[in-house]
C-alpha cells in the first residue's frame, strides 16, 4: 500500500507537527513570544543590552514558528498531483507514519472530523455502523481514494478534503450500499451528500467580498424618501454579508441583468409562486453590490416597495399617488437605485390591500428613468396585459423556468444548513428527497423550489431528533390530511383484513368489495402508479344493491369517516356548458369539484349515474382517470392522486338481474356484459377501458336482504345505547320485513323505509309508554311491528 | 524526523513562504485601492457631491445661479474626493514601505535568532 502515499513525506510530517501545535499551540507561541518581547524591552531599559538579546531570541523563534503554522502548517496547499501532494491537512495529520493503510483503520483516524460527520449524520448512518461496513482489505483503499480524488476534481478542490475520503470509503463498501437500502436510502446519496459539502467547503473558502469602499455612493444622490418607504436589499445583504451561492451567477439571474442592462429598462419579472423571482433579484442585488457585473449596473442598489405598507401610510389616493411620483423621483435623480416591485399585481388593484397605481407606473415606466423589476405570476401578468396593454408593452418579460430537480435539490440542501444553524437541529439527505419528491406530489399551487422549500420548513416541527423523511411525511399529513407514511404495523393489520371491516357494514357483493380492498392495499404499499387516482371504478349494477354503500364503506375504513367522500350527481351535469361549472375554481361557486378536491385531497369521489353525462364531462374524465388531475378555469390543477374514483351507474341493470336470476355468476358474464354496453352505446370504450376495474353487482336475495335487516337493526341499537335499551327482531319479523322492504327494482333501498316505520316507531311508542325503560331487551315480533299502514 | 522538520521549515521559509510575503504586497495594494474606492473616485472626480444640482430657469440670472450651484457642487466634490484619494495613497506608501521592509526583513528572521544568542552572549 505504499504506493498510494506516503505517510513518511515531509509534507505528512508537517502535517503531524501542525496538528500537534493545533490552535491552542499558536495561541500561546504568540502570548509567549509577546512576554519576551516585552521582557526584552523592560531588561534593555534597566539592566542593558545583554538579557534583550538573550530575550528577543526566543521571542523572535515564537513568533516564526507560529507564522509557519499559520501560513504553511495550519493549510498545507496542495504540493503535486500525487495523494501525498493532495491529501488534505487533516487526512494526512490523523495518520500515523506506522499505521496499515486499510479502509477500517483509516475510517477509525479520520471519522471524528466534522466532516466525517457530515457525511454519517445526514445520511443517518451511526459511527458504528460505518465502521461495522468497511473492509479490512488493504486493496479496497485503492478504489476509495479513486473515488475521494474524482470527488475533489468534480468539486473544483486542488487538495482531496478528508471528507471526501470518507465517502469514498463507505461508497466502496459493497456491505454499504445493502446498509443503505435497509434504510430506504439511495447509493448515490453519499455522493451527493459529498458533493453537498464540497460546496460548503468551496463557499467557507471563499475570498473576503468587496462592496465597493466608502466613496461607492458619493456620485449618486441621496434617498431619504426611499429609504422610509422601501427595503433596501443591496445594503442589508452588505451589512450582514447575505450569500446566495451558485444562484448569484445563475441563468435567471443573468437574463434579468442583460434586461437591466439596456437604458432604465423596465423588467416583468414572471414565475409562478415558489418559483423564486424574489430570491432571484437578492442574488442579482449581491451581484450589483459586489460591483461584479457591467460597469453600467455596477454598485446599484435594489429598493423594494411594498403596496400595503404604502397604502397604511398614505393618508389618501392623492398622498399615495404624490407618494409613487416621489419615490420614482428620488430613485431617478439617485441615479443607483433598482425599484423592485415585488407581488407587483398589489399594484394594479389585485388583492387584498392592494391599489390601483397602473396609470403612474405607465408614465414612470414610459419616461425611462429609472430601472424597475415588476415580480409578477403568470396569471397576473395576463390580467395586466388585458387591462393595460400600453404598459406591459413597456415592460420586458423574463419568464423564470422551473429548476431541473438536481438545482432544486441543491437550493434544498442550502435551506438546510440554514435551518441547521437556526434550530440546532440536523436536516436528514433523506428529508431533502422527501420534501422534493411530496410538495411535487401535494402542492399544486406553488413551484419548485418554494414549495419544497416550505415543506422542508415546517417539517422542523415535526422533528424528534433530526429531520428526517418521516417529519416531512408528517408534515405533509398535517397540512393535507393525506397518508404519506408508511402503514404502521396497526393499519396494515386493518389494510389486510380490509373486506372484513367492509363486510361489518355492508352485505355480500364480495368480488367487488375484494377488488376494491386489493386497490386500496396496492396504493398503500406504494405499489400504483403515482401519476394516476389511488383506484377507479365503475359499479354496475341495479338500484339498491349497495353501490353507494360501498363508496361509503370505503370512506370509512381507508379514509377514516364516511364525510371523505364527495358525492356528485352526475344527472345534474347534463348540458355542454355544465363543463365549466365542474371545472369552476370555487371563488364563487358553492359545490365545485375541484375546490372540494383541494380542500379534501384525500377521499373518495364518487360520480353517482355517469352514464347521464354530457360526453365533455365524459371526456374530462378520461383526463382524470389517465393524468390524476383537472385544471380549473383559472388555471390552476387539482390533484385527484389521492382519490378514489368510483363511477356508478345503472345501465344494464336489467340484463344483471335477468342472467343472475337464471343462476349465471356475475364473472361468467362480466366481459360479454362490457361489450354489450359498448355496443349499446351507453359507454366509449375508451372510458370503460380507463377504470381500473368494471364491478357487476349483483341484486340481493331474500337471505341477504335478512342481513341487510340485521345490520340496520344494528344501527338502531347503537343509537339506542344511549338510553341502555336494545331491541331484537323474531326470524319472523324480519322476514315481514322484507318482504315489506324487498322492491325488485329498488332492491334494498326502501328497507331503511320500511325499519324506521316499523320498528323504530313501535320502539318510540313504547318508550312514550314507558313501556321501555332503560335496561330493557325488547323482542319485537310480527305483530308489535306497525307493517300494515 | 526533526530534522525533516527543520529542513520543511527553511525550505518554506525561503521559498514558499517568502514568494507568500511577495505576493501579498499586491494584494494589500489592492484592499487599500478597494477599501476607499479608488476606481470609483476617479471616474467620479469631477461629478457633483452626492448629485445635489438644481436645474437652469428661464433668466439669464437664474442659469447663472444654478451654473454656479453645480460649480460648487462639483468643487466639493473634487476636493472630497481628492482628499480621499490623498489619504488612500498616504496609506498604500505605508502599507508599500512596511511589506518591503517585511520582504526585506524576513530572510533575515531565522538566522537572526542564534545571531541574538552569540550577539547576547557577547555582550
Amino acid at each position: 500500500m505504499s504506493q498510494l502515499f506516503d505517510l513518511r513525506s515531509r509534507r505528512a510530517a508537517e502535517a503531524r507537527f501542525g496538528r500537534a501545535i493545533g490552535s491552542r499551540g499558536y495561541r500561546a507561541l504568540l502570548i509567549t513570544g509577546s512576554i519576551l518581547l516585552a521582557a526584552a524591552i523592560v531588561q534593555g531599559m534597566t539592566h542593558g543590552i545583554r538579557y534583550t538579546y538573550l530575550l528577543l531570541s526566543p521571542a523572535l523563534l515564537c513568533y516564526t514558528v507560529a507564522v509557519w503554522w499559520k501560513r504553511q502548517l495550519a493549510v498545507l496547499p496542495p504540493s503535486g498531483q500525487d495523494l501525498t501532494g493532495r491529501l488534505s491537512v487533516d487526512v494526512l495529520a490523523r495518520l500515523k507514519p506506522d499505521m496499515t493503510l486499510q479502509p477500517q483503520n483509516l475510517w477509525l483516524a479520520l471519522h471524528d472530523h466534522w466532516q466525517a460527520f457530515f457525511i454519517t449524520n445526514h445520511l443517518l448512518i451511526t459511527r458504528e455502523m460505518a465502521h461495522a461496513q468497511l473492509s479490512t482489505n488493504e486493496a479496497d483503499l485503492d478504489q476509495a481514494l479513486q473515488i475521494a480524488t474524482h470527488l475533489a476534481e468534480r468539486n473544483g478542490n486542488a487538495t482531496i478534503e478528508l471528507g471526501f475520503v470518507i465517502a469514498g470509503l463507505l461508497m466502496t463498501s459493497p456491505s454499504m450500499q445493502q446498509l443503505l437500502t435497509q434504510i430506504k436510502a439511495q447509493p448515490s446519496d453519499i455522493e451527493v451528500t459529498a458533493d453537498w459539502l464540497g460546496r460548503n467547503l468551496s463557499d467557507m473558502h471563499a475570498v473576503k467580498r468587496n462592496f465597493g469602499g466608502i466613496g461607492r455612493d458619493w456620485a449618486f444622490g441621496f434617498t431619504p424618501l426611499l429609504n422610509r418607504f422601501g427595503q433596501n436589499i443591496s445594503l442589508a445583504i452588505a451589512k450582514h454579508n447575505a450569500h446566495f451561492g451558485w444562484l448569484v451567477k445563475s441563468e435567471s439571474v443573468r437574463s434579468i441583468e442583460t434586461a437591466l442592462s439596456h437604458k432604465n429598462a423596465a423588467v416583468a419579472l414572471v414565475g409562478p409562486d415558489g418559483i423564486g423571482k424574489t430570491t432571484s433579484v437578492y442574488a442579482l442585488a449581491q451581484r450589483l453590490i459586489e460591483g461584479d457585473t457591467a460597469q453600467t449596473l455596477a454598485y446599484h442598489q435594489v429598493i423594494s416597495l411594498n403596496a400595503t405598507d404604502l397604502a397604511s401610510r398614505a393618508r389618501g389616493p392623492g398622498d399615495l399617488k404624490h407618494i409613487m411620483v416621489s419615490l420614482a423621483n428620488e430613485a431617478a435623480h439617485a441615479g443607483h437605485i433598482i425599484l423592485l416591485f415585488d407581488n407587483a399585481q398589489m399594484f394594479f388593484g389585485d388583492g387584498h390591500g392592494s391599489f390601483d397605481a397602473s396609470q403612474i407606473l405607465l408614465s414612470i415606466v414610459e419616461a425611462r428613468s429609472v430601472p424597475m423589476i415588476f415580480a409578477l405570476s403568470p396569471q397576473d401578468f395576463q390580467r395586466l396585459k388585458s387591462r393595460s396593454t400600453s404598459l406591459t408593452a413597456q415592460l420586458t418579460p423574463v419568464v423564470l423556468q422551473e429548476l431541473p430537480e438536481t438545482d432544486v435539490m441543491r437550493v434544498l440542501e442550502d435551506t438546510a444548513v440554514g435551518l441547521e444553524n437556526r434550530h440546532h437541529i440536523l436536516v436528514a439527505y433523506e428529508a431533502l428527497r422527501e420534501a422534493y419528491r411530496l410538495s411535487g406530489r401535494y402542492e399544486q399551487d406553488e413551484a419548485y423550489p418554494g414549495k419544497a422549500i416550505k415543506l422542508l420548513e415546517q417539517a422542523v416541527n415535526y422533528a424528534e431528533q433530526s429531520v428526517t423523511a418521516a417529519s416531512v411525511q408528517r408534515a405533509v399529513e398535517q397540512t393535507y390530511g393525506v397518508k404519506a407514511s408508511s402503514a404502521a404495523p396497526a393499519e396494515a393489520d386493518a389494510l389486510l383484513h380490509l373486506e372484513d371491516a367492509i363486510h361489518a357494514r355492508m352485505v355480500n357483493q364480495t368480488h367487488a368489495v375484494k377488488a376494491v380492498a386489493s386497490a386500496l392495499r396496492r396504493a398503500r404499499a406504494g405499489v400504483t402508479n403515482p401519476r394516476r387516482p389511488i383506484g377507479s371504478f365503475l359499479f354496475l349494477g341495479p338500484t339498491g344493491v349497495g353501490k353507494t354503500e360501498l363508496a361509503r364503506s370505503i370512506a370509512a375504513t381507508y379514509f377514516g369517516a364516511e364525510s371523505a367522500m364527495i358525492r356528485l350527481d352526475m344527472s345534474e351535469y347534463q348540458r355542454p356548458d355544465d363543463v365549466q361549472r365542474l371545472l369552476a375554481t370555487g371563488e364563487h361557486e358553492a359545490a365545485s369539484l375541484l375546490m372540494s378536491v383541494r380542500n379534501q385531497p384525500f377521499s373518495v369521489v364518487l360520480l353517482d349515474e355517469i352514464e347521464k353525462a354530457h360526453p365533455n364531462i365524459l371526456n374530462l374524465l378520461l383526463q382524470l382517470l389517465d393524468e390524476g388531475q383537472l385544471t380549473d378555469t383559472s388555471g390552476r390543477v387539482a390533484s385527484f392522486k389521492d382519490c378514489i374514483i368510483i363511477a356508478t351507474s345503472n345501465a344494464g341493470a336489467q340484463t344483471i338481474r335477468e342472467r343472475v336470476g337464471k343462476g349465471e355468476s356475475l364473472e361468467s358474464f362480466s366481459s360479454e356484459f362490457s361489450d354489450e354496453l359498448i355496443n349499446s352505446g351507453q359507454f366509449k370504450p375508451e372510458l370503460l377501458n380507463r377504470f381500473d376495474e368494471m364491478v357487476l353487482f349483483r341484486p340481493l336475495n331474500a337471505d341477504e336482504l335478512a342481513q341487510v335487516v340485521h345490520l340496520l337493526i344494528a344501527e338502531v341499537n347503537k343509537t339506542l345505547a344511549n338510553q341502555n335499551i336494545s331491541i331484537e327482531l323474531t326470524p319472523a319479523a324480519i322476514q315481514a320485513i322484507v318482504s315489506a322492504g324487498n322492491d325488485p327494482r329498488l332492491g334494498a333501498r326502501p328497507m331503511r323505509r320500511v325499519l324506521q316505520r316499523a320498528v323504530e316507531d313501535t320502539v318510540a311508542q313504547k318508550i312514550l309508554r314507558g313501556e321501555a325503560k332503560p335496561g330493557d331487551h325488547l323482542l319485537l315480533d310480527t305483530p308489535d311491528l306497525a307493517l300494515a299502514s | 524526523m526533526l530534522v525533516m522538520l527543520v529542513v520543511a521549515f527553511f525550505s518554506w521559509w525561503y521559498g514558499a513562504g517568502w514568494r507568500q510575503v511577495a505576493a501579498s504586497f499586491e494584494a494589500r495594494l489592492h484592499g487599500v485601492a478597494e477599501a476607499f474606492s479608488v476606481r470609483q473616485l476617479l471616474s467620479t472626480l469631477f461629478a457633483p457631491w452626492r448629485r445635489i444640482i438644481t436645474y437652469p430657469g428661464a433668466s439669464l440670472g437664474e442659469r447663472l445661479r444654478a451654473w454656479s450651484d453645480n460649480v460648487f457642487s462639483r468643487t466639493i466634490g473634487f476636493v472630497v474626493r481628492v482628499f480621499v484619494l490623498l489619504a488612500a495613497l498616504l496609506l498604500t506608501l505605508v502599507v508599500a514601505l512596511l511589506t518591503i521592509i517585511e520582504i526585506v526583513l524576513w530572510p533575515l528572521a531565522p538566522l537572526a535568532i542564534p545571531c541574538l544568542i552569540v550577539a547576547g552572549l557577547l555582550a
